[in-house]
């Protein structure tokens, strides 16, 4: 389990590394789409990429829904929630 | 205003009404009886695609000629020769309402991406289908990878990356959907410049919003370029979609001032490439 906190530097490495955005504009409230200038199709390859690394694969449906930098930590942190409820608290192959 | 300008000016202004109906018109009509006839006669999907799709150039060539005819609009092209070639990914900036009419004329087989209405439109959407041109619906992903196998199955394809018409004035704006196209299918890419001048059929205007004289339409067809000089192998595709697009950008924004500032048709180093028509 990680706290929401590492959840966010993990993601703000993957921004940085996929995209090249700068990281001081990487806040939680920094919007994906308008402040970050992210498109449909690179949040194809951040889904795949956030898979790779935390072996858990955010539902296309759910990231719909996915507006600011917050909210995706929180879906990963709301995944790992889940999960640990399930009992697979095994960390990912 | 002379009298002269105000007769040339209701003359362009009848004659941009007409074209209009012609092409409104006109479209619902080969629905109707053109292209379902070539449907009928066509042995297959591909057949069919081919054929609707040469048989949309023939009526655009047409409709240009109409426009050019009346006096409504002229246009010029360099290096048209270029558009021979099949296969390629054609990037062209987006100033006006006939830029797709423009390059559809002047290409001999292209697939276009089609915005949601037409697939809706009653009399259009069975042409559209035939000629099998890429619905801009479903997911980015689809659109690309759909776009990306027709060409590499040697078929060419006309994308404004711009995503719309582009606003006068302003700084182009360019969407990574073509560059994506061009990374996926790793055809030659080959850049059209388009210049209207004087601005006219801009996504502000109205049909009745006419020019103080007849515009004219300048396509400066370049250099093909291919999308991994400018992405090095290995880079993520993320971040070579964003180099290309920033190359499309300054290259369009170039080619455009430069166009705008020389005159195709009177500057010198243009004038041996151009073609009047």
């Amino acid at each position: 389990m990680d706290s929401k906190e590492d959840i966010h530097n993990r993601l703000k490495a993957v921004l940085v590394e996929l995209f090249e955005i700068e990281p001081a504009k990487i806040t939680p409230e920094a919007n994906l789409y308008q402040d970050l200038g992210i498109d449909s199709i690179d949040a194809i390859d951040l889904l795949l990429r956030l898979k790779e690394l935390t072996g858990r694969k955010i539902q296309p449906e759910t990231f719909k829904h996915v507006r600011t930098v917050a909210d995706v930590t929180e879906a990963i942190h709301a995944l790992q929630l889940s999960e640990a409820a399930a009992g697979s608290t095994a960390p990912p192959a | 205003m002379k009298l002269g300008r105000k007769l040339d000016y209701g003359w362009r202004l009848f004659g941009t009404a007409f074209s209009f109906a012609c092409f409104g018109i006109g479209g619902v009509l080969l629905s109707l009886t053109l292209f379902p006839l070539i449907r009928l006669v066509s042995r297959d999907k591909d057949a069919t695609r081919r054929r609707i799709q040469r048989a949309m150039r023939q009526s655009f060539r047409v409709f240009l000629w109409e426009m050019t005819f009346l006096g409504v609009i002229s246009y010029e092209v360099s290096g048209g020769e270029r558009l021979a070639q099949r296969g390629r990914l054609i990037v062209a900036n987006h100033p006006s309402l006939i830029d797709v009419v423009l390059l559809i004329a002047l290409l001999p087989e292209v697939d276009c991406i089609v915005k949601q209405a037409l697939w809706r439109n009653p009399f259009l959407r069975w042409p559209v289908a035939w000629a099998d041109y890429t619905p801009n619906s479903g997911s980015a992903e689809e659109l690309v990878e759909s776009a990306a196998a027709k060409l590499r199955a040697g078929r060419s394809l006309i994308v404004f990356p711009e995503g719309t018409r582009s606003v006068p004035g302003q700084p182009l704006q360019m969407q990574r959907g073509a560059a994506r196209i061009a990374l996926a299918a790793g055809v030659e890419i080959l850049p059209v410049t388009i210049v209207c001048e004087p601005s006219t059929l801009t996504k502000a205007e109205s049909w009745y919003h006419i020019p103080p004289r007849r515009p004219n339409w300048k396509l400066l067809v370049g250099d093909p370029l291919l999308a991994a000089d400018y992405a090095p192998a290995g880079m993520p595709e993320a971040l070579a979609a964003r180099q290309l697009t920033q190359h499309f950008v300054n290259y369009f924004s170039d080619s455009t001032g430069a166009a705008a500032r020389a005159g195709c048709g009177a500057g010198a180093a243009m004038a041996s490439t151009c073609t009047m028509h």
